[in-house]
């Protein structure tokens, strides 16, 4: 199928030329570091039960959520900078696999950050995360890696229009990491926030990577992040086509 | 040279560095959400680990956050001067340099003292926590020592940036550097020895523990030793901002490369 | 092979809404083009020559889909370019000018392999298709090479290995040559003539004068937005070849000067140049009379340097139809 080879070498390429960006790349993975420290410090002298294990988790998986905000909301801002937009736009490809596979490849960066963090609380805080169900594991890693990188995807689209669409994708870094309970029992959390976080992906991702480390049956949580990722791919496609048909109407898409 | 007129050039162009930021898009979500945000992500996160109270962490949150404006926008004032190749000119000039400085960084800490205020004023109030009047007005002098001292760091980075292109990886570094070691989440004293010590040099840091001392009822006068220490360090990252700024200027003779853009 | 024109342009109109002022924002419309026909034959080198905000990339840009006209249709090989964008597209190729427009951080190859598949060429092809190009371009053994280190008419070639990969019938190249060096430009010219060899049609835009004469079997010359001239490179330089075109060095002239040089009878057009210390005034006479005498008579007064007549070239009958409103 033409478009899963799109998506496939769109993905590869766009994953090679964050890799060797210092912003989009380094400080992608070292920046959840900075908050996973702070976090690890802040367990540590609290009076909570549960070791810090379950915490060098959650701060592994927020990189992977670093990574695609920024990066993911502005894809397009990207191509116009290195003017490759119009011709992203002229090609009879549907412009959707290709911001899809941007996307994907943002929170595919998103694995350096688990890596890192986990080595790094390990290193430095002896904090030893156990893996129960590897296959579980493994399986989570890759359902919140794709449905991190379909919330990007939407967010994408919605804020195609907008040439800030950096900050805009930047403020929602912190809301996710919350809403998402990555570093907070989402039983934590005002009542009325609970139903929204079961709506997004990365809460279900962030489940089933803790029932693959601690045990558990992780798998209808990655069906839940398939399916989560599937309705914000369709729900994104169209967005895009509506979105992109009025651009060109009014000459507002800033295609140079 | 007139100090005024310097004073007022330079604020004026360290206010199109703010100029960029200004635009609702970007002010909105970047200076007015996000802090608020990251005040409810800790104070959630010390929920979570049984650790200080809400207020603790939107005081230490408001201060830490507002350093991303003074370091960016001011390294971007810097970076400004650069692109209209007025550095040089007002390097070798004879004029004051307390004017110079104060010129450009003025709008920079005024601004950044309102995203501290305006953070605390907000993400307490969802919190349920508000402040008295009179913490109010012990806050505020608090608040301008910090944004002052902080602003001389981004002062450092401007001039590191007259050198390497990517600051922005830079200024984000020294937030993330600031949100561990200035006790904004952590409390000094759960620090190991020599990170607290760290944190001692470090802007914000002096500031955040008198803020806390003087919304529990202390007053300006039993913060002073902790005021006077951070507006030290100000005056201290400032001065080496302009040592730094002049040699960097040195070596682009050397190397012909502060002009380049 | 194509019944009808191959690009058809009828009465397109483009305007932008734009807006002025900073803080009371006033709504302000810009007619970029302003009712623009043509018609390219298949086979032809077509060219849209006109100076710098003359419309000319508006108007590719909505021949190739990227902008919507206002008013007024084109159509391109058949298929209209409002309601069959995506036919057009898989027909059309697209070069345009300068440093953007590739993946920095990739390779050469790497950059024709994604753009290979984004433009439909199927997966079987793709290897033979990128080696062909490559060979056309001159870039074969650099392919492996990061499009970072490329100079600007290496870009340009692969500009243009990308904008044919896919085999279009039709291809638009947006000021090809521009800020290429004089060598690579001819070279690049050499590979456009080569592309109409191939049995492809080219529309080009441009505002060399030189290019535009040397390449192109007919030229339609944009101003304002508007069609001010059209027809071969020979039939507009006859539209002044029965003149002549007198050159007069002068040491700063006014433009009250100029304005009696303009009225005088058997003036056509008067440009002016700036060169450093003087000024060369471009005179264009029908030729009837000798008018030197006459002319210099009015620069009385002012210090003349040297003074030379001679034949009219495609650029000074595109200043006339250029400088005419």
């Amino acid at each position: 199928m033409r478009t899963a080879r799109l998506l496939a070498l769109g993905w590869l390429f766009h994953f090679r030329m964050l890799s060797q960006s210092a912003f989009d790349g380094f400080l992608a993975i070292l920046w959840p570091l900075f908050f996973a420290t702070v976090a690890f410090f802040m367990f540590r002298s609290g009076h909570s039960v549960g070791g810090l294990a379950p915490v060098a988790l959650g701060a592994a998986v927020m990189g992977v959520w670093t990574a695609t905000s920024v990066s993911a909301s502005s894809p397009l801002q990207r191509e116009r900078r290195l003017g490759t937009l119009e011709l992203l736009v002229a090609a009879p490809s549907n412009l959707a696999t290709m911001l899809l596979s941007v996307c994907l490849a943002t929170s595919t960066i998103g694995l350096y950050c688990i890596v890192a963090t986990l080595i790094w609380a390990r290193l430095l805080f002896g904090i030893h995360v156990p893996v129960a169900h590897p296959v579980s594991f493994v399986l989570g890693i890759v359902g919140i890696v794709v449905t991190i990188g379909s919330l990007g995807f939407l967010m994408a689209v919605a804020f195609v229009r907008s040439r800030r669409a950096w900050a805009l994708g930047a403020v929602s870094e912190y809301p996710i990491w919350l809403v998402c309970g990555f570093l907070v029992p989402i039983t934590l959390l005002p009542g009325w926030v609970r139903p929204i976080s079961w709506l997004l992906g990365p809460t279900w991702g962030m489940r089933a990577i803790r029932a693959g480390a601690f045990g558990g049956d992780a798998l209808p949580d990655v069906a839940m992040c398939l399916v989560l990722a599937a309705i914000y791919i369709g729900g994104g496609v169209l967005l895009l086509d509506t979105v992109l048909d009025s651009a060109r109407k009014r000459a507002t898409l800033s295609l140079t | 040279m007139n100090s005024l007129r310097v004073f007022f050039v330079g604020g004026l162009i360290s206010y199109r560095a703010l100029f960029g930021w200004l635009t609702p898009a970007v002010y909105i979500p970047a200076l007015i959400l996000t802090p608020i945000f990251q005040i409810l992500l800790f104070a959630y996160i010390g929920r979570a680990a049984g650790s200080q109270g809400d207020e603790f962490y939107v005081i230490g949150n408001a201060i830490q956050y507002a350093s991303v404006p003074c370091i960016f926008v001011m390294s971007q004032t810097i970076a400004d001067e650069r692109f209209f190749q007025t550095l040089g000119p007002i390097l070798i000039s004879p004029a004051h340099r307390v004017p110079l400085f104060l010129g450009r960084a003025l709008p920079v800490i005024v601004n950044a003292l309102f995203v501290a205020a305006f953070a605390l004023f907000a993400g307490g109030l969802i919190l349920s926590i508000t402040f008295s009047a009179t913490s109010w007005l012990r806050l505020v002098p608090v608040l301008a020592v910090a944004m002052f001292s902080c602003t001389g760091l981004g002062l450092i980075t401007g001039a590191i940036g007259l050198r390497i292109r990517e600051t922005a990886v830079l200024s984000n570094v020294l937030v993330g550097l600031l949100l561990i070691f200035c006790g904004a989440n952590v409390a000094l004293a759960s620090l190991p020895h020599w990170m607290a010590e760290i944190g001692r040099a470090l802007p914000l840091t002096h500031a955040i523990a008198a803020a806390r001392a003087v919304t529990n009822g202390g007053t300006l006068g039993q913060v002073q030793g902790l005021l006077g220490k951070e507006a030290a360090l100000g005056i201290v990252y400032t001065v080496a901002g302009f040592g730094l700024i002049r040699f960097m200027e040195r070596q682009s003779r050397l190397h012909a490369t502060l002009e380049r853009v | 092979m194509a019944n009808g024109p191959v690009i058809e342009a009828r009465d397109l109109r483009r305007t932008y809404k734009t807006t002025t002022g900073v803080l009371r924002r006033k709504p302000l419309e810009v007619e970029a083009v302003r009712g623009i026909s043509f018609a390219v034959e298949q086979g032809e080198l077509f060219g849209l020559l006109g100076p710098n905000g003359a419309g000319k990339t508006t108007t590719i840009k909505m021949l190739i889909t990227l902008l919507l006209p206002t008013s007024g249709e084109a159509r391109v090989l058949g298929h209209d370019v409002v309601a069959d964008a995506r036919e057009v597209r898989k027909r059309i190729g697209y070069v345009f000018g300068g440093d953007r427009g590739l993946y920095e951080r990739l390779s050469a190859l790497d950059n024709l392999r994604y753009f290979a598949e984004l433009y439909g060429v199927s997966g079987k092809a793709q290897r033979s298709r990128i080696d062909e190009v490559l060979e056309l371009v001159g870039l074969k053994g650099r392919e492996q090479e990061r499009v970072a280190g490329f100079s600007r008419g290496m870009r340009q070639r692969l500009h243009i290995a990308r904008g044919i990969l896919h085999d279009p019938e039709v291809v638009f190249l947006d000021e090809p040559t521009i800020g290429v060096d004089p060598v690579g430009a001819r070279e690049l010219r050499t590979m456009i003539s080569g592309l109409i060899a191939a049995g492809k049609t080219v529309l080009l835009t441009t505002h060399y004068m030189f290019e535009a004469d040397a390449l192109c079997d007919r030229i339609a010359v944009i101003a304002k937005g508007q069609i001010v001239g059209e027809g071969t490179p020979e039939a507009l330089k006859a539209g002044v070849a029965e003149g002549r075109v007198t050159e007069i060095e002068v040491f700063g002239v006014g433009e009250a000067v100029v304005e009696r040089l303009r009225g005088l009878a058997g003036v056509t057009a008067v440009a002016v140049e700036d060169r450093d210390q003087k000024q060369l005034l471009v005179v264009q006479t029908t030729g009837e009379r000798e008018l030197t005498a006459p002319l210099l008579a009015e620069l009385d007064g002012i210090k003349v340097g040297r003074v030379t007549s001679r034949e009219p070239t495609l650029e000074d009958a595109y200043v006339a139809l250029v400088g005419t409103e």
